[in-house]
């Protein structure tokens, strides 16, 4: 009764090749799908539009702006710089902050018959398609029109084709570098080793940074002008400089500039083809394999980890005792500890050394008690952006909380006092390092201080975050994916409230510039206070907010499938 | 006070999804006792209603009541003598089992010293003190479930409520699982879980509702539901299955 299906038929079925248009066309579907009967996700991502058109016209007037004045110098500085300035962007930000937009999951694509090339083309693709890419488009746009007005259309034309190469860069090393580190990261061995890598990416900053002090402290044009060419043959910066090359009569460099580009792109592709596969079939097993403990002992007294005694075997405790066995565990969670780490001692470090003028032992900077207490200010409030999604982490098994009925407070409390058992040492070690540093041990107390009540302010304000701005993180591997389009606005939230955190802990930093010597000794015990006060206001007042609002609470942190 | 209500009585539960409605106005008596069993397609609207009668998802309209006593008025009390085992939702399986085990107690607010025995004894009897160390997330499908349904025994609830319990479980963990429900509800403990396996449901249940499409179709005792047909029949007739004529997806053979 069935019709004799002919071999013809079935293996002749024309196979159409897959084009990463496709890939696209399904991450525009998406994004549309996302916005789907949202209102506030639509208003949340033309925020984050506008936000991104307002950057991307800065820096298109500030590149623009040496080929209106007409100056031929200034504008290959510029390009160099701010070239290098915008890949180093690409690569450390999603580290950092925003994470990256993994809208099209890589895992999804396991089963499909796709050539890898055919994957990694259609990914990096798709991945153009996004507010900071265009952003960044149209921002280096500037570096045409000073092209242009320096050396006509021939300038103009390279430096056309060098923008379009550094998007693509751009794109390729946030792309791989985030992918690589997340493999890195998800294996419990090789964790302290990303530390390490990382750190000494951070590292790389603080020598271009002391440099282009020193360069612009000495106004030496003659060296800045060689630094800026030496940047300009870095895959940094060498998309960027191509019409600066013809404008001054290098137009061979610009054939080598753009295969400096392209090879690099080549190969941040077959680095990044290299760890999608392992994100694609590495994520149900971790390989993890632990030797069995000789002696296990009971549930409860496994549940703690060591060195906590003092807490009590009750609920408040076992949540204590989760958390910080999560933060940890979590390779999410890790990442945003490792990371904090990390920026929390650069930052400062490089904010007020670099002020110093270290290079050239000029002291026409000075680093000041109240530049001090500023960075403290941006650690602090940093340190607690952490937690803005705290129950994302969770996911759906924040159900088992619900399920109990855990009260807010003893939920927020308890979540806050795990955290901060792996912050404030931090918090502490930074201020002892910022202080022998500088050479001035009597500030350790002041930025101790402010440290303490920027965390604690910046805690009050995030935990409301936490329980109002929840968002599902999608069940990857990768730490630093972000679900939907909106990954942007959701930053925009948490940006919102570190000015909110800023604002509350600014009268430490002004209470640094007023009084003298007096607030070196008050500054610790006033800033400890101030936090640990703030802290348990927002426990308090928040706390009230959860209890009613758990189920919805769960709602928002379940990834939707 | 416990024989003069209803282990879980849901009255007129109903949720929406923006514009899908999902559960709409279900009515439901699970007597003390019982071994409830709720059926229903993919997508019939199971797991929102169970979801709503323990507490995880507000419903739009209607109550729940545990053995009398409001889940969303009283959620202290309803939820004490509750225990819960979700599907789909993860534990936090960044534990291990001793440990899962230990923090739900804790959380239940359990003596620790009872929640060290009792613990131990679950893991015995469910085959999982082998796992040692093994964190949840490594553990196999069916080593999850029961590690789930550990979790939600431990405090000695008095009405278990389980979402799909024999889904994806090989049939050896399958066959412990029902062994300690069964010896559940002959200790006095009542079950209500949701499936769509006609076998388990026909062998296990006392009591069996139908849903479909967000409303209860049949309601009664097993016998009462299935006549003297077979349960798959009646459940295929009542959902509106369709049967294949064989004229369609020829292609399949050659």
């Amino acid at each position: 009764m069935a019709v004799p299906v002919n071999a013809a038929a079935s293996s002749g079925a024309p196979v159409r090749r897959v084009s990463p248009r496709h890939f696209v066309r399904l991450k525009l579907r998406v994004m549309g799908n996302n916005f789907r009967g949202q209102g506030w996700r639509i208003a949340l991502f033309v925020v984050g539009v506008l936000v991104g058109l307002w950057f991307a016209g800065t820096a298109f007037l500030l590149l623009a702006a040496p080929g209106l004045a007409d100056n031929t110098e200034f504008a290959g500085l510029t390009a160099a710089f701010a070239g290098g300035l915008i890949v180093l962007g690409w690569l450390f930000l999603p580290l950092v902050f925003f994470g990256v937009d993994e809208t099209l999951d890589p895992a999804r694509f396991a089963l499909l018959p796709l050539r890898r090339r055919t994957l990694v083309s259609g990914m990096f693709l798709a991945a153009l398609i996004g507010v900071p890419a265009i952003a960044t488009f149209l921002g280096t746009g500037g570096i045409v029109v000073s092209a242009a007005l320096l050396g006509g259309a021939g300038a103009a034309a390279a430096q056309a084709v060098g923008i379009v190469a550094g998007l693509l860069l751009c794109v390729a090393v946030s792309r791989a570098v985030t992918s690589a580190f997340a493999t890195l990261l998800r294996s419990r061995r090789v964790r302290d080793l990303a530390a390490v890598l990382l750190a000494v990416l951070a590292a790389l900053l603080g020598p271009l940074q002391i440099a282009v002090m020193s360069a612009v402290n000495n106004a030496d044009w003659q060296r800045l002008s060689g630094v800026a060419r030496v940047i300009g043959w870095t895959p940094l910066a060498a998309p960027y400089t191509v019409g600066m090359d013809v404008v001054e009569g290098r137009a061979w460099a610009v054939p080598l500039k753009l295969a400096i580009t392209a090879v690099t792109i080549a190969a941040l592709l077959a680095w990044w083809s290299r760890s999608l596969e392992s994100a694609m079939v590495g994520t149900a097993a971790t390989g993890r394999v632990r030797p069995e403990a000789g002696l296990p002992g009971q549930p409860v007294a496994r549940l703690f980890p060591r060195g906590t005694r003092w807490l009590s075997r009750d609920r408040y405790g076992a949540l204590v005792a989760r958390e910080l066995r999560y933060w940890w565990r979590d390779t999410r969670r890790r990442a945003s500890l490792i990371t904090f780490a990390v920026v929390g001692i650069f930052v400062p470090v490089m904010a007020n050394v670099g002020g110093k003028g270290l290079m050239d032992g000029q002291n026409d900077f000075d680093a000041s008690p109240t530049l001090v207490g500023l960075s403290m200010l941006f650690v602090g409030m940093l340190a607690a952006l952490s937690l803005a999604n705290q129950f994302g982490f969770d996911g759906s098994a924040y159900a088992a909380n619900v399920i109990a009925g855990v009260p807010g407070k003893v939920e927020l409390r308890a979540r806050l006092v795990a955290y901060s058992i792996y912050i404030v040492p931090l918090l502490v070690a930074i201020s002892i390092v910022l202080g022998l540093f500088l050479r001035e041990p009597a500030w350790i107390g002041v930025a101790a201080g402010t440290l303490f009540a920027a965390y604690g302010a910046g805690l009050a304000i995030t935990l409301f975050v936490s329980v109002f701005g929840a968002y599902a993180l999608p069940e990857t591997s990768n730490p630093f994916a972000m679900n939907s389009g909106a990954g942007m606005a959701r930053s925009l939230l948490s940006l919102l409230a570190m000015v909110g955190a800023g604002a509350a802990a600014m009268p430490m930093v002004i209470a640094t510039a007023l009084l003298g010597e007096v607030w070196f000794w008050l500054a610790l015990p006033v800033g400890l206070a101030y936090g640990v006060g703030a802290a348990a206001l927002g426990t308090y007042l928040a706390g009230d907010v959860l209890d009613r609002r758990m189920p919805e609470l769960l709602q928002t942190v379940t990834p939707r499938r | 006070m416990t024989g003069e209500h209803p282990a879980l009585a849901l009255r007129g539960l109903a949720k929406r999804f923006d514009s899908k409605v999902a559960v709409a106005g279900v009515d439901l008596d699970v007597p003390t006792g019982s071994f409830y069993g709720l059926l229903g397609p993919n997508g019939a609207g199971k797991t929102t209603t169970l979801s709503m009668a323990v507490g995880l998802l507000r419903p739009d309209a209607g109550s729940a009541r545990v053995l009398g006593h409001d889940v969303w008025a009283d959620p202290v009390h309803a939820k004490q003598l509750l225990g819960v085992m979700p599907d789909g939702v993860r534990l936090f399986d960044r534990l291990t089992g001793a440990e899962l085990l230990a923090y739900h107690g804790l959380l239940r607010g359990m003596d620790p010293t009872v929640v060290d025995q009792r613990a131990a004894e679950l893991l015995d009897v469910l085959a999982l003190g082998d796992a040692g160390r093994t964190l949840v997330v490594d553990y196999s499908a069916g080593m999850k479930k029961k590690i789930g349904l550990a979790c939600a025994l431990l405090h000695g609830p008095r009405l278990l409520v389980l979402d799909e319990p024999f889904e994806a479980v090989d049939p050896v963990s399958a066959a412990l699982i029902r062994d300690i429900l069964q010896r559940y509800v002959a200790g006095g403990g009542t079950v209500v879980f949701s499936s769509h396996v006609m076998e388990v449901v026909e062998r296990l249940c006392s009591h069996v509702a139908i849903l479909a499409a967000g409303t209860i179709k049949r309601v009664g005792t097993l016998d009462e539901v299935r006549g003297d047909r077979a349960l798959e029949e009646v459940f295929v007739e009542v959902v509106g299955g369709r049967t294949a004529t064989g004229e369609e997806l020829a292609w399949l053979s050659r």
